[in-house]
């Protein structure tokens, strides 16, 4: 259809966009610049900071999700188990008067939850898709019953706050939690044995199964992995708003599983990297502040990742059938 | 052909008997728990409230059975409601106001369509896409406000609070008389079985000679006609267009789906156990705030029973 365009453009251009990560770090720059041009308050290290501040939340479960998605597999829980997770945070903290003991009942609580998600993928042989909604209605239903509102910080740790907050070494916690979960998970999924096996399972689950490995086994780990970086994310989330919210991941599943899919990873499994969901997410959060920045309606933050969704699949889909072809 | 027919026809009506003596199930253990639940008041008034998610999971079963799914309903229920409320408002008139509609819900229909059938860009993500999309402009359109209704026409009124002979509510005359009209077609029309063949293969429906890009398209523009069909019916009841309407309504009627035996993978499934799947999950919801249940439990439970009946179908599939 667009071959003719595809073949008159120049070299570099088109290594760019046909290379893995090209199109992505391309639309990164493009709106970097453009913003830089139209506003001279968004090229500045404090916003610079604020975006990285707001990916940060994304990212560290968009982690988890690609790896999940690269097992062929998907979990719509995740901002409901977000939630969830912030309560049992906060109110694990108010109980024991241990921030260690608040994170580590949310990352359990997280994990376990991704360990129910597996076992009912696996075991019970139900789709991903229906069993993590099913889960995401449970969930829904069970943070109510476990706290009629939000559950207040009644402990006033001062360290607690500088979780989501605080700084190390002028890095924001959140953004070194989050750059320490994606250097994990990039390099587990790309250089080790390990992670090839992940994306081999998606690729071709009975090839691997020939080949020794149980599909089942990774597909478990992998939902683990994301419901414990859920529960990771709940206590940033719990510091950042001083509370933990059973309405606060509301939508959250679907901004994570966005990202990730325009970050190339593929519905079908076996194909994706963190590489590609880190500047995805980072091209979602710039749109977002971009439209704050200029003072756009900020209904648009919601329009705007729609549009970009399906514009990279499409482009996407193009450049396939031009390998193909 | 008619082979594969009948075996289709034996493994569905294995599942709908499976799907009715839950339903009846369901039905005998509150009537026992509660002395209001098994009443004319009642059973009539869920069936009701039911009729709303029976229309969109009817129209997101037909695409998942075209082998495409649908996730932008909700949005679409909140969005079809502006130019009907709009329009009425404006005009005092029904008619136009549905005109509107229609139209509205013909063209997201449309560009899900022609995205997903032509553009050949996977429909979960072109969907998700105009959730957020169809969403966001409901939302920069309305400034997150309400539209009441200011025309007070009594047919508008009537078609969402309104009873046939007053006993049956008009929303479930309407939902039903819609579809058995799908459920009919689907079994004989033409169209209606080459839509299974397109699910089931589009490989071998595009050699059988179907114009397969064709037949989903015209799936997405049966899902969106359902939901708007939907949001009339909820605008009538509400009163307004609310611009949160529909809200979570996607995954709800894919659960109901997929709980009547309409497979992901396309190609299967039937409209009559979308039904039941609708109703089982309806009685579960009204039985349980007549017991006086919190209504969180309501979703607890709902979770738990969608999960047993897709882990009890896919086990039973293992041992066959």
């Amino acid at each position: 259809m667009a071959s003719t365009e595809t073949h008159d453009t120049p070299g570099l251009f088109r290594r760019v966009m046909e290379s893995e990560h090209g199109f992505l770090a391309l639309v990164l720059i493009v709106l970097v610049v453009g913003l830089g041009l139209a506003t001279d308050r968004f090229l500045t290290g404090s916003n610079a900071v604020a975006i990285l501040h707001q990916s940060s939340l994304v990212l560290i479960v968009a982690v988890g999700m690609t790896l999940l998605l690269i097992t062929a597999e998907v979990d719509i829980s995740v901002g409901a188990s977000l939630a969830f997770a912030s309560c049992i945070v906060m109110a694990t903290i108010n109980a024991t008067g241990s921030i260690a003991l608040g994170a580590l009942a949310g990352v359990a609580f997280g994990a376990g939850i991704g360990l129910i998600n597996a076992l009912v993928t696996t075991v019970l042989r139900v789709n991903s898709l229906i069993g993590t909604i099913a889960m995401m209605m449970m969930l829904n239903g069970g943070v109510y019953l476990f706290t009629r509102e939000a559950v207040q910080n009644h402990h006033q740790l001062p360290l607690f706050p500088k979780i989501a907050t605080g700084f190390i070494a002028g890095i924001p916690v959140p953004v070194l939690i989050a750059a320490v979960v994606a250097a994990v998970g990039w390099i587990a999924l790309s250089r080790t044995r390990i992670g090839r096996l992940f994306l081999a399972t998606g690729a071709n689950p009975r090839a691997t199964r020939l080949s020794g490995y149980s599909p089942e086994r990774f597909k478990t780990v992998a939902f683990v992995v994301t419901g414990a970086l859920v529960g990771l994310a709940a206590v940033v989330l719990a510091s950042l708003l001083n509370a933990g919210q059973p309405t606060a991941g509301q939508g959250f599943e679907l901004t994570v599983i966005a990202a990730v899919l325009l970050g190339g990873t593929s519905l079908m499994g076996g194909r994706g990297t963190v590489l590609g969901t880190i500047l995805a997410v980072l091209i979602l959060k710039v749109i977002d502040n971009g439209i704050i920045l200029l003072r756009w309606n900020q209904d648009l933050q919601i329009i705007v990742p729609g549009i970009v969704l399906i514009l990279a699949l499409y482009m996407d889909q193009r450049k396939r059938g031009h390998h193909a072809g | 052909m008619p082979q594969s027919n009948k075996a289709l026809r034996i493994v569905a009506a294995n599942g709908e008997v499976a799907l009715i003596v839950t339903l009846a199930v369901v039905i005998a253990v509150f009537s026992g728990l509660s002395e209001y639940f098994f009443t004319l008041r009642n059973l009539t008034n869920v069936l009701g409230q039911a009729s709303i998610i029976l229309l969109i999971a009817t129209g997101v079963a037909v695409a998942l059975i075209g082998g495409e799914v649908d996730l932008s309903v909700g949005s679409t229920v909140a969005a079809v409601a502006i130019p009907l409320i709009g329009i009425m408002n404006a005009t005092g008139s029904l008619t136009l106001g549905i005109a509107g509609a229609l139209a509205l819900g013909l063209l997201i229909g449309a560009v899900n369509g022609y995205l997903s059938a032509y553009m050949r860009i996977n429909s979960l993500i072109v969907t998700l896409g105009t959730l957020f999309l169809i969403r966001g402009g409901v939302y920069l359109y309305t400034g997150k406000r309400a539209t009441a209704d200011t025309a007070y026409l009594d047919s508008f009124f009537a078609i969402g609070n309104g009873r046939l002979f007053g006993i049956l509510p008009y929303p479930a005359v309407i939902a039903g008389v819609v579809v058995i009209a799908v459920i009919w077609a689907m079994r004989h029309l033409r169209f209606g079985r080459r839509i299974y063949a397109a699910g089931g293969s589009a490989e071998v429906a595009r050699l059988a000679g179907f114009d397969v890009a064709r037949i989903k398209f015209a799936c997405f523009i049966i899902s969106a006609l359902m939901a708007t069909l939907a949001s009339i019916l909820l605008a009538s009841r509400l009163g307004a267009a609310v611009h949160t309407a529909g809200d979570g309504y996607e995954f709800q009627a894919i659960a109901a789906v997929v709980l009547g035996g309409v497979s992901l993978a396309g190609g299967v499934g039937n409209i009559l156990g979308v039904v039941l799947g609708v109703l089982i999950l309806a009685f579960v919801s009204n039985g349980l705030g007549m017991i006086n249940a919190p209504t969180e439990w309501q979703l607890v439970i709902t979770g738990l029973v969608i999960i047993a009946a897709v882990a009890l179908d896919s086990l039973k599939k293992r041992w066959r």
